[in-house]
C-alpha cells in the first residue's frame, strides 16, 4: 500500500518556521492553512523539490510524483498549446476537446486565459496516474463549474495519494483525511465529518449546518447540498 | 454613477447599465467578459465604440487602484514596503507622510509584519494583501479587484473585507469565484458569454442561480 510519512520535517526561513509529522495513506487528503502558513512549502518538501530544515520523509511504494504549481504559467514549457500538451506525454487532440480548447491547439499557451491554462494544465495533469499526486491550490483560477468538474474527476480518483494544499471553502470533493497548518505546525484533523470539531478552517457553511443541527458527513458540494436540503426539505 | 452606454469591446456587449456607488461583484463562468470589464473600469482598456463612464468622467481620468489576480504581473519594486509606497512616490508625496500612510494602510490589511520583506519570498497570498495595500494607499475612488480572492484564505478575507469597507473607494468593482464573497455585495452581475445577464442585488440574483455552481447554499442557511 502507498504511503508518505513525514518524520519531524521541518522548514525554517529568518522568523518563520514549519514542522510537519505525519502519515498519508491512500486516498485525498485536504491541507488548509492560511496565505504564508507553509501550504505550498509542505508541498515542494514532499515533493521532494525543497531541502528539509529537519526530519525525514519515507514513502512506501511510491514511484511516481507530481506536483502541480499553484500558477499554471511556471509549468508551461511548449511554444503552442498542442506542443505544452505533448510535454506531458498525452494526446493534444483528446486533452483539448475535453477543455474545449481544439481551436487553440497552434496559440501560445501564456495566450490563454488563465482559466483556460489553468483548465489545460489540470487536464494534462490528471490525465496520467501517480502514486503520488500534490495539487498546490488547484481551485484557483477555476470558475465554479469547472471546480465542480475537478472535484468529480479527483473523487473518481480510486488510487494512489491525492494530497489538494487549498484554502478553498466552498467547492472541494470528498476527502479522506483534513489536515491544516496552524501556528507554523502540520496537524492532522482527522476524518469527516468527526474533524469538523477541531478543524480550525471549517468551511463557514459546514460550521453552520453543524449549529443548526444539520452536520454533513463530507465536505463535498453533494454532501453540503444534502445537508441543507435536511433543513430546507 | 458609473454608466455604460451602447458599449463594445472585443467580445463584451453592455447596451445600458448603471451602477451607484458602493460594492459591485461580477460572478460568471471564465471567458464571460468580467476582466475584461473590469479593464474598462480602471482603464487599461478603452471601449471599440460606445463609453463607460465614471460619475461623467472617462476611467482614465478617475483616481483608480487595480488588483490582478496574478499580481506578479503587476509588481515592480524588490522590497514589500517600496511597492506600496510606489503610488504615493510617483506624486511626489512628502517622504514623512509616505512612510505614515504606508504604515497605515499596511496596518488596516493586517500586513505591517510584511513591510520588510523581499516581494520574492512572498507566497501568492501574501502578494495579492501587497498589491491591495497598493492599490489602496492612495485613496481611489475606484477599487477594481480581478479575482484577488482565490489565492486569500478565510481569515485574510474577512479582514480584508472590513478593510475594503473602510477604504473610502466609492466604488468597488470586483469579479470573485467566490459565491460566499459574492454574498457580500451590494450589486451583482451575472455574465455569460459577453453579455450581462443579470443586474441586481444579491436577493434579486441568487433565485435565478439556484441549482447552479453559481448558488451560495450559504445563502438558504
Amino acid at each position: 500500500m502507498v504511503k508518505i510519512t513525514l518524520n519531524r520535517v521541518s522548514a525554517v526561513r529568518d522568523h518563520w518556521s514549519l514542522s510537519a509529522s505525519g502519515t498519508f495513506n491512500e486516498g485525498v487528503h485536504l491541507v488548509s492553512g492560511d496565505i504564508g502558513s507553509g501550504k505550498s512549502t509542505l508541498a515542494f518538501m514532499m515533493a521532494g523539490l525543497l531541502p528539509l530544515s529537519g526530519g525525514h520523509i519515507e514513502k512506501e511504494e511510491i514511484t511516481t510524483t507530481m506536483l502541480s504549481l499553484q500558477f499554471p504559467e511556471l509549468h508551461v514549457t511548449g511554444l503552442t498549446v498542442a506542443e505544452e500538451c505533448a510535454s506531458w506525454g498525452v494526446d493534444p487532440d483528446e486533452i483539448l476537446d475535453a477543455v474545449r480548447l481544439a481551436g487553440k491547439k497552434e496559440e501560445s499557451p501564456l495566450s490563454l486565459s488563465r482559466g483556460e491554462l489553468k483548465r489545460l494544465h489540470l487536464a494534462c495533469v490528471l490525465a496520467k496516474n501517480y502514486d503520488l499526486l500534490l495539487l498546490d491550490e488547484p481551485f484557483s483560477s477555476l470558475d465554479c463549474e469547472e471546480k465542480v468538474k475537478l472535484c468529480a474527476h479527483i473523487g473518481q480518483k480510486s488510487q494512489g495519494i491525492t494530497v489538494i494544499f487549498t484554502h478553498e471553502q466552498n467547492i472541494l470533493p470528498r476527502v479522506k483525511q483534513i489536515w491544516e497548518i496552524v501556528d507554523g505546525m502540520l496537524v492532522n484533523c482527522g476524518t469527516p465529518p468527526d474533524a469538523f470539531t477541531h478543524w480550525r478552517h471549517v468551511p463557514q457553511l459546514i460550521e453552520r449546518l453543524t449549529a443548526l443541527g444539520s452536520r454533513p458527513e463530507n465536505i463535498s458540494l453533494e454532501d453540503l447540498r444534502e445537508a441543507v436540503c435536511r433543513i430546507q426539505g | 454613477m458609473i454608466t455604460a452606454e451602447f458599449l463594445c469591446y472585443r467580445k463584451l456587449t453592455i447596451d445600458s447599465l448603471e451602477i451607484k456607488p458602493g460594492i459591485t461583484t461580477i460572478i460568471g463562468a471564465n471567458g464571460s467578459g468580467k476582466t475584461t470589464f473590469l479593464k474598462l473600469c480602471a482603464g487599461i482598456a478603452v471601449p471599440d465604440s460606445g463609453s463607460l463612464l465614471i460619475d461623467d468622467a472617462l476611467p482614465r481620468e478617475t483616481e483608480t487602484g487595480w488588483v490582478n489576480e496574478f499580481p506578479d504581473r503587476n509588481i515592480l519594486f524588490v522590497n514589500v514596503f517600496d511597492e506600496i509606497a510606489s503610488p504615493l512616490r510617483f506624486r511626489r508625496i512628502p517622504c514623512n507622510e509616505i512612510d505614515s500612510n504606508v504604515r497605515a494602510c499596511a496596518e488596516t490589511l493586517g500586513i505591517t509584519y510584511l513591510l520588510q520583506r523581499a516581494v520574492r519570498d512572498l507566497s501568492g497570498g501574501e502578494k495579492v494583501l501587497v498589491s491591495l495595500a497598493a492599490a489602496l494607499v492612495h485613496h481611489p475612488k475606484v477599487l477594481v479587484l480581478d479575482e484577488y480572492d482565490s489565492h486569500l484564505d478565510a481569515h485574510s478575507l474577512a479582514k480584508i473585507e472590513q478593510g475594503i469597507r473602510r477604504s473610502g473607494a466609492e466604488y468597488v468593482i470586483r469579479c470573485t469565484q467566490q459565491m460566499s464573497t459574492a454574498i457580500n455585495s451590494d450589486f451583482l452581475l451575472f455574465f455569460d458569454s459577453g453579455r450581462i445577464t443579470h443586474a441586481g442585488p444579491p436577493h434579486d440574483i441568487f433565485p435565478f442561480l439556484k441549482g447552479t455552481a453559481y448558488y451560495p447554499l450559504l445563502w438558504g442557511c
